[in-house]
């Protein structure tokens, strides 16, 4: 399946500005067609900047092996999928 | 003295590419015969910029699109985006300010940096930084070149493309610029071009052996000045600091304007692009003036200097309107645009007796509207001429003087 650039809805977990996991910003799961996919394994977080748009990306692994993405687009402060 | 010239290879091809594959498109318009090109039907059907493939198809910036398709019959048309390009414009600039405050901006795509502090060969290797960062970080390619003044360095960045560093210093100039056609040179146009062949001038080379006073007694002080260029002389100063010389939006329309009520409507239009882009700016203006240009392409512009500072869309148009009615021909035009200049920060202003005694009640009105629209849309508050009308409230977007698209001020 080839989903790119997909708007969706997620949950997310913002974490104050203190503590242990300070600012952090932890997706927890996301709706993808009526279906609810729980996000089970980060394996990095970056940020991307491409012509100054900046998105926070999310690697992610599902069921041990498949790899999607999940971008938080800072200026529209919308999520998007992104699986290939 | 080190000055650096940045320039953004096929600025809105590159932008409007890199922006598609964060989308997540899939395509590389960079790796097709391409251009960025206007609305057709809206008129604005011209070449704003093409790839490398379309290059070589001989397409020119600027031509319209459909000569280009005439050259190329598969060419790929991609309409700008300008929200894009001002973004990346702006992200790019402020990330130009991490290495010298001295940044000037030249046009959307196009910046001056200046350093004290470096010598030759730091410079270099500094501009090659510059230059795989941006291409890292933004994902785009640019040009930079290097030299002791803006002129050399402009004219270094031209040199080779794309995602280059070259440099031109002085001592260069007679193997790296000399030999380029006359053409090539910063402010040599088609026109001068064909007169300077006639002279059997062909190379920057041939113009900086001839002699001056020649140049000067056939066209003017202009001959000095691309005398002087040729030469790598560049008097002009470093303008870092004020951001916007000038605030304007014009647009092509939709029709040929003949009737003065119409043309008075669309300059109001215009003119609330503008005063609310002079107020966000937090600015105030003392010149303002009006571009006509016809049917058949004439193109005049007029301004008029005010006796007193204002950021007042009414006071604007009325001046605008004025100047309009004592230039206008009556000939159908096809594009209008508006600008203001003269422009000084507004946080403390010389009171006028000139001004209209209505003014602070409408600059109070500006505010209220301001922060109407920028709460609930452009269009929550329109003035009443524009309503049942065909004529859109506010006109023009792109911002068009804050980054002049051809200056021939250095």
């Amino acid at each position: 399946m080839k989903i790119l650039n997909e708007p969706i809805k997620v949950m997310v977990i913002f974490h104050p500005n203190k503590g242990l996991e300070s600012g952090k910003i932890e997706p927890v799961k996301f709706r993808l067609e009526d279906q609810v996919v729980r996000i089970q394994k980060i394996q990095k977080i970056y940020e991307e900047n491409i012509i100054g748009n900046k998105r926070i990306v999310f690697v992610c692994q599902h069921n041990g092996k498949d790899i999607y993405e999940l971008k938080y687009e800072t200026d529209s402060k919308t999520w998007y999928l992104f699986k290939k | 003295m080190i000055v650096m010239h940045i320039d953004v290879n096929s600025a809105f091809l590159s932008w409007t590419a890199a922006y598609e594959q964060q989308q997540g498109i899939d395509r590389d318009i960079r790796k097709v015969a391409s251009v960025i090109g206007g609305n057709e039907q809206n008129r604005h059907g011209i070449v704003l910029a093409r790839s490398i493939l379309a290059k070589k198809f001989k397409i020119q910036t600027g031509m319209s699109l459909m000569e280009a398709r005439r050259q190329c019959p598969n060419l790929l048309v991609v309409p700008p985006d300008y929200q894009v390009y001002v973004r990346a414009s702006k992200t790019l600039r402020e990330y130009l300010y991490k290495f010298t405050p001295d940044v000037e901006v030249f046009s959307i795509d196009e910046c001056f940096l200046r350093f004290t502090d470096l010598n030759k060969e730091e410079a270099l290797s500094l501009a090659c930084k510059i230059k795989e960062d941006v291409k890292n970080i933004f994902g785009y390619t640019i040009n930079i070149g290097i030299s002791k003044n803006k002129l050399l360095a402009k004219m270094a960045g031209n040199f080779e493309k794309p995602d280059k560093c070259h440099t031109c210093f002085p001592e260069e100039i007679k193997e790296k610029l000399w030999p380029l056609p006359v053409e090539d040179l910063f402010m040599v146009g088609r026109k001068t071009k064909v007169k300077l062949n006639r002279w059997g001038i062909y190379t920057i080379g041939d113009l900086a052996k001839t002699d001056p006073n020649l140049l000067f007694k056939s066209i003017g002080v202009y001959g000095h000045m691309i005398y002087a260029y040729a030469n790598g002389i560049d008097g002009s100063i470093f303008k870092a600091s004020p951001p916007i010389k000038s605030v304007g939006n014009s647009s092509t329309l939709k029709f040929d304007v003949i009737d003065t009520e119409i043309a008075h409507a669309i300059i109001l239009s215009l003119v609330e692009m503008t005063a609310w882009r002079l107020r966000e700016a937090e600015m105030m203006c003392k010149v303002v003036s009006v571009g006509i240009k016809d049917k058949d392409f004439n193109y005049i512009s007029r301004q008029k200097k005010l006796p007193y500072f204002t950021d007042c869309t009414k006071d604007i148009y009325k001046n605008i309107c004025a100047l309009f009615d004592k230039n206008w021909d009556s000939r159908p035009i096809r594009q209008l645009g508006v600008s203001v200049s003269g422009l000084e920060f507004a946080k403390f202003q010389q009171l006028s007796m000139l001004k209209d005694k209505n003014l602070l009640k409408n600059e109070k009105l500006d505010k209220v509207i301001d922060s109407i629209r920028e709460k609930y849309g452009d269009t929550a508050v329109i003035r009443g001429i524009f309503a049942n009308s065909e004529l859109s409230p506010i006109l023009g977007g792109y911002p068009d003087d804050e980054y002049p698209g051809m200056s021939s001020i250095l």
